[in-house]
């Protein structure tokens, strides 16, 4: 088992009331599952994955990720932890405008301390994976989403991480380009065995997991 | 990890060029200014350093009250030099100088003379004293023998250069003969001896009116043994009253002694002065050079202070405010596994940038204003470029400046939390507001205090140039060197005085302006114990002295010619009513003696014929002292009030007379309402040092307004999309972002005006004559500090403002 969440709540308080994010959660996943989490607007399914990938508290349950227990770590160990197994992609890409392709995808094995000549490495390997090569010199505002999108999908997976988390990671391209990511997911998924979860509006992209999750104002419905 | 926190440094510097170069030029001029004000207060704190055993010399001062009279002195007795090294074995060596003053100076051979401004006459010990090396000549023996003198290398070349100077004779003011013993180097122009170009020897100089205990005319330096206890030496010198003034005393009060010496409030202080303090400690009534003043060090110092903690401020207001938009470049980061430590490092290392770069167009700024700046402050700095020092220092202080700004801004954006600023792709809500209003609040507050200031310093300069002097400053042509003229100057004055253009002329040295000066002791007839000697400055001056300066009579008449007693006679001022004690009418017909005579009917009196109105013949630091008028010949200059406009003219008629009566004498002269302002130097100079500096700190403040303005209009982009939509007009919403700002203008309003006023009023204070602070004076701070922060901000306001909605909403 990669994760377990047991009776997550998340609430804040305003004007004297107390609005739940998430209510009552309990999930389990395994590793080589390919989780899609569904639900309406504002129904927690970004919460829910922040929570996952450590970005995010919770007010109580419990949350298990590997062997550790998240919720007694300390903010430290807990950064340790994600650096370590997670990979994040974001709809919005969130590339650095600064940085060159190339750059972009050094960044995370900097952050985790390897050598020149083990990046240099790392970095050809997920270029040549990838078949953007050709793209290294490129920044990001030269590029289309969907190439965007395939870098951000790269950067997340250069220090193979067990588990990915990816926030609508179509939503800011068209069906040609999101059938691309969505196809790239799967071909992970089955082909290296990288846990996937991630959050859409999409029907059609959902049938690419293996399991469904449905939120509904913070609850799990199914 | 360096290399790639310096390279995104760079770029994220080089994305926002309007950000990089707000905080470069602000950063810039700030160090710019602290780095000439350092340069500045270097070079004052330097003086006299240079000479060997600087810390063991000593200068002789003497604080004296007597007749009414309190007076702080660098000048003691003839005898104390040699008394000293005689009577205390810690006392090595002892030098006198004597202030000579102007002189003009002529090869033997030759009837042209060049003026010397500043001569004087020193022991044979003197260049032992100041370990001075001569260029010709032996300095153990070069002013040993009488009517010698040795010159600067600059007085040398005007006659016959170094090489053949030795052995050369000169004549002075076409009089007396002395021969060149020796040449020394031009002295270091931050030494109290900078503008000395001649020394004549002591030796054989003979003043009997000075050569005693009671006058003190004689700058003595005195240097110490290695171990000497000043202290217990400074004691020591209150035993000198006893053992040799009083004795000297006695011979003309043969009653007194040191305890009714005391008793009378009478009293004669003597204290020792390191050498290396006198230029910024030491204000007396006579110095050997013009001295500075560690009351502006101080001030300076707060200047230069404020100067780079207002662009530190800037710095750091404007990279918080601009983190913003790089609040998703710390939350990518962050989920990409950097920790704290490094995004700290990161931005560390970018504010590390700025400085450097900062730096070096400080330098440059420097380099290329330092000229305009020692002319303004009348010195000779150089950027030490080639001094080790300086640039450890400079680099040193740099970094210091980079982490002091750079920290603040570092932590705040490390601690942005990903899951915040990674929602959406807008600007977040990122904090920390209330710091940098309170930074904008601070700024201003400077600002508005040094422009208080200003206003100030301005206003009693103005006060000083438009008061009633009491005496007539304009049109008034001072020609000086008269006394050179062989004897004739009675001829010169008749001939210029037939000039149409000229009013009137008179004949005399001491002039309402820098220029003579003479103390004497006076006795009322029938009071001549000790205890009611009276000191009155006592001027020699000729029939038309009064008409020619416009002194205003009050009681009694002016001199007469045709009454030959008036030769005797003496007109005082009204400060010194005060101190004889008399009313205007009762003083007329009074009779006042300056020496005691053998027997009571051998004294020479003076009866006082007039009293004139008060006037300004001293600074206006102090208050207006007593003072009497004497018909006497002292035709060192001549005082020519001019009618007319063509003043050329009248002056080139004037040199046309002089070159006929005075052949071969160079001609001189001034305009007395410029040796007025002269003598207000230093506050002209405070007053125009106050001013740049206030605008350079205003310029500043007005870079980070700026910034902040810039990106507030930006953050409320979508809030003001969305006000218009709703139908909010242009000026609504241009007068909501400016009046953001101008409350925290008036903040800083109600912090400066009392703080200026306060610490103003304490430098009035120095001033006997001077101007009360108005209410204007702060109300008009307060309006152009607010006029300033309106035209800064509105034009940020104002461009937010007419942005068409449908854009700005579309960015969200």
């Amino acid at each position: 088992m990669l994760l377990q969440l047991k009776n997550i709540f998340k609430w804040v308080n305003s004007g004297g009331q107390r609005i739940f994010l998430l209510k009552d959660i309990n999930l389990e996943v395994q590793e080589g599952e390919f989780i899609s989490v569904m639900g309406p607007s504002g129904s927690g399914k970004s919460t829910l994955l922040n929570v996952i990938g450590m970005l995010d508290t919770f007010n109580e349950g419990e949350y298990h990720f590997l062997d550790e227990s998240v919720h007694t770590l300390k903010e430290k160990y807990r950064s340790t932890l994600y650096k370590e197994y997670i990979g994040f992609v974001f709809q919005s890409y969130h590339l650095l405008d600064d940085l060159t392709v190339y750059e972009n995808l050094e960044m995370p094995l900097l952050y985790k301390k390897y050598k020149g000549s083990e990046r240099k490495a790392m970095v050809a390997d997920i270029l040549d994976r990838f078949n953007i090569v050709g793209k290294k010199d490129l920044f990001p505002s030269q590029l289309s989403g969907g190439q965007q999108q395939l870098v951000g999908v790269a950067r997340a997976l250069i220090a193979n991480p067990k588990l990915i988390l990816a926030d609508e990671p179509t939503g800011n391209l068209n069906s040609t380009q999101s059938e691309k990511i969505m196809a790239l997911f799967k071909k992970l998924n089955k082909e290296d065995g990288v846990t996937i979860i991630q959050v859409t509006h999409s029907e059609k992209n959902a049938a690419y997991g293996s399991r469904i999750i449905n939120l509904l104002d913070g609850r799990r419905v199914s | 990890m360096l290399k790639n926190h310096i390279k995104i440094a760079w770029r994220s510097l080089k994305k926002q060029p309007f950000f990089t170069f707000l905080n470069t030029f602000g950063l810039a001029i700030g160090m710019a200014g602290a780095l000439l004000i350092s340069l500045y207060i270097y070079d004052e704190l330097s003086y006299d350093k240079m000479f060997a055993d600087a810390h063991r010399i000593y200068r002789i001062n003497a604080d004296n009250k007597f007749g009414g009279l309190a007076e702080k002195l660098a000048e003691t007795p003839e005898p104390m030099a040699e008394t000293l090294v005689r009577d205390y074995p810690q006392v090595e060596l002892a030098t006198r100088l004597l202030n000579q003053g102007n002189l003009l100076i002529r090869k033997a051979s030759t009837t042209s003379n060049v003026k010397e401004l500043h001569t004087i006459y020193a022991d044979s010990t003197f260049f032992k004293m100041f370990g001075l090396n001569l260029l010709v000549g032996n300095p153990k023996t070069a002013l040993t023998r009488p009517n010698t003198l040795v010159l600067t290398k600059t007085a040398a070349e005007k006659h016959f250069g170094i090489t053949n100077a030795l052995g050369q004779n000169m004549v002075l003011n076409n009089s007396q003969t002395y021969t060149v013993s020796g040449v020394v180097d031009d002295l270091p122009k931050n030494s109290f001896l900078r503008d000395h170009s001649v020394f004549l020897a002591m030796a054989g100089f003979q003043n009997p009116q000075i050569g005693h205990w009671g006058s003190h005319n004689y700058f003595t330096f005195i240097k110490m043994a290695p171990a000497a206890d000043m202290e217990s030496f400074n004691a020591e010198l209150k035993s000198l009253i006893g053992r040799y003034l009083i004795p000297w005393v006695q011979a003309f009060f043969p009653g007194m002694t040191e305890e009714s010496f005391k008793a009378s409030g009478n009293y004669i202080k003597y204290s020792t002065m390191p050498l290396t303090d006198i230029h910024l400690y030491s204000n007396m009534k006579t110095e050997l050079s013009t001295n500075g003043s560690i009351q502006n060090i101080y001030i300076l110092s707060f200047i230069g202070l404020f100067l780079v903690l207002l662009a530190s401020v800037n710095f750091m207001n404007l990279s918080t405010a601009y983190s913003l938009k790089r609040a998703k470049e710390v939350g990518v980061r962050k989920t990409l596994g950097s920790n704290k430590t490094d995004l700290v490092r990161q931005f560390l290392t970018e504010s590390g940038l700025i400085c450097l770069l900062s730096l070096l167009f400080a330098i440059g700024v420097a380099y290329l204003v330092l000229p305009i700046f020692n002319d303004m402050a009348d010195k000779a700095i150089s950027i030490p470029f080639a001094a080790p020092m300086f640039w450890l220092i400079l680099c040193g202080v740099t970094v210091l400046l980079g982490l002091l700004s750079g920290i603040y801004p570092a932590f705040f954006m490390s601690r942005f939390i990903p899951a915040k600023v990674l929602k959406g792709s807008g600007l977040a809500d990122i904090g920390g507001s209330k710091v940098r209003n309170s930074l904008v609040v601070f700024q201003f507050a400077i600002s508005i205090f040094l422009i208080v200031a200003t206003l100030v310093v301005y206003q009693q300069l103005r006060f000083i140039q438009n008061k009633e002097l009491g005496y007539d400053k304009e049109q008034i042509l001072v020609l000086q060197d008269v006394n050179n003229t062989n004897s004739q100057e009675q001829t010169l004055k008749k001939e210029i005085e037939r000039l149409a253009e000229v009013k009137s002329a008179s004949l005399t040295s001491f002039l309402p302006t820098p220029s003579e000066r003479s103390s004497w002791t006076f006795f009322k007839e029938g009071f001549f114990d000790q205890e009611d000697a009276i000191n009155i400055e006592n001027w020699m001056v000729d029939y038309d002295y009064i008409s020619t300066l416009g002194l205003e009579l009050v009681a009694g008449r002016n001199f007469n010619p045709s009454i030959p007693t008036d030769s005797t006679a003496i007109i005082v001022n009204e400060a010194a009513l005060k101190t004889l004690n008399v009313d205007a009418k009762n003083a007329v017909g009074l009779r006042i003696s300056p020496d005691l005579g053998a027997s009571e009917d051998q004294v020479n009196y003076s009866t006082i014929i007039g009293v004139v109105k008060n006037f300004h013949f001293d600074s206006f630091r102090n208050n207006i002292e007593a003072l009497g008028l004497s018909i006497g010949r002292f035709p060192g200059s001549m005082a020519i009030k001019l009618g007319g406009q063509d003043i050329s003219s009248t002056i080139s008629s004037i040199e046309n007379i002089w070159k006929t009566i005075a052949p071969g004498q160079p001609f001189n002269y001034y305009f007395m309402d410029d040796s007025f302002n002269n003598s207000y130097e230093a506050e002209q100079r405070l007053g125009q040092i106050f001013s740049i500096f206030t605008v350079l700190s205003i310029l500043i403040a007005c870079l980070g307004l700026f910034g902040l303005a810039t990106f507030n209009a930006q953050k409320r982009t979508k809030e003001i999309g969305i006000r218009k939509v709703l139908g909010a007009s242009i000026g609504q919403i241009s007068y909501r972002l400016t009046t953001d700002f101008l409350k925290m203008v008036g903040w800083a309003i109600l912090i400066s005006l009392p703080l200026g006023w306060f610490a103003m009023n304490k430098w009035l204070e120095d001033f006997s004559y001077r101007i009360e602070i108005q209410w204007w004076m702060l109300i008009l701070a307060a309006v152009l500090a607010l006029g300033i922060a309106v035209v800064t901000v509105s034009y940020q306001s104002i461009k937010a403002a007419i942005v068409n909605p449908v854009k700005s909403l579309r960015t969200e």
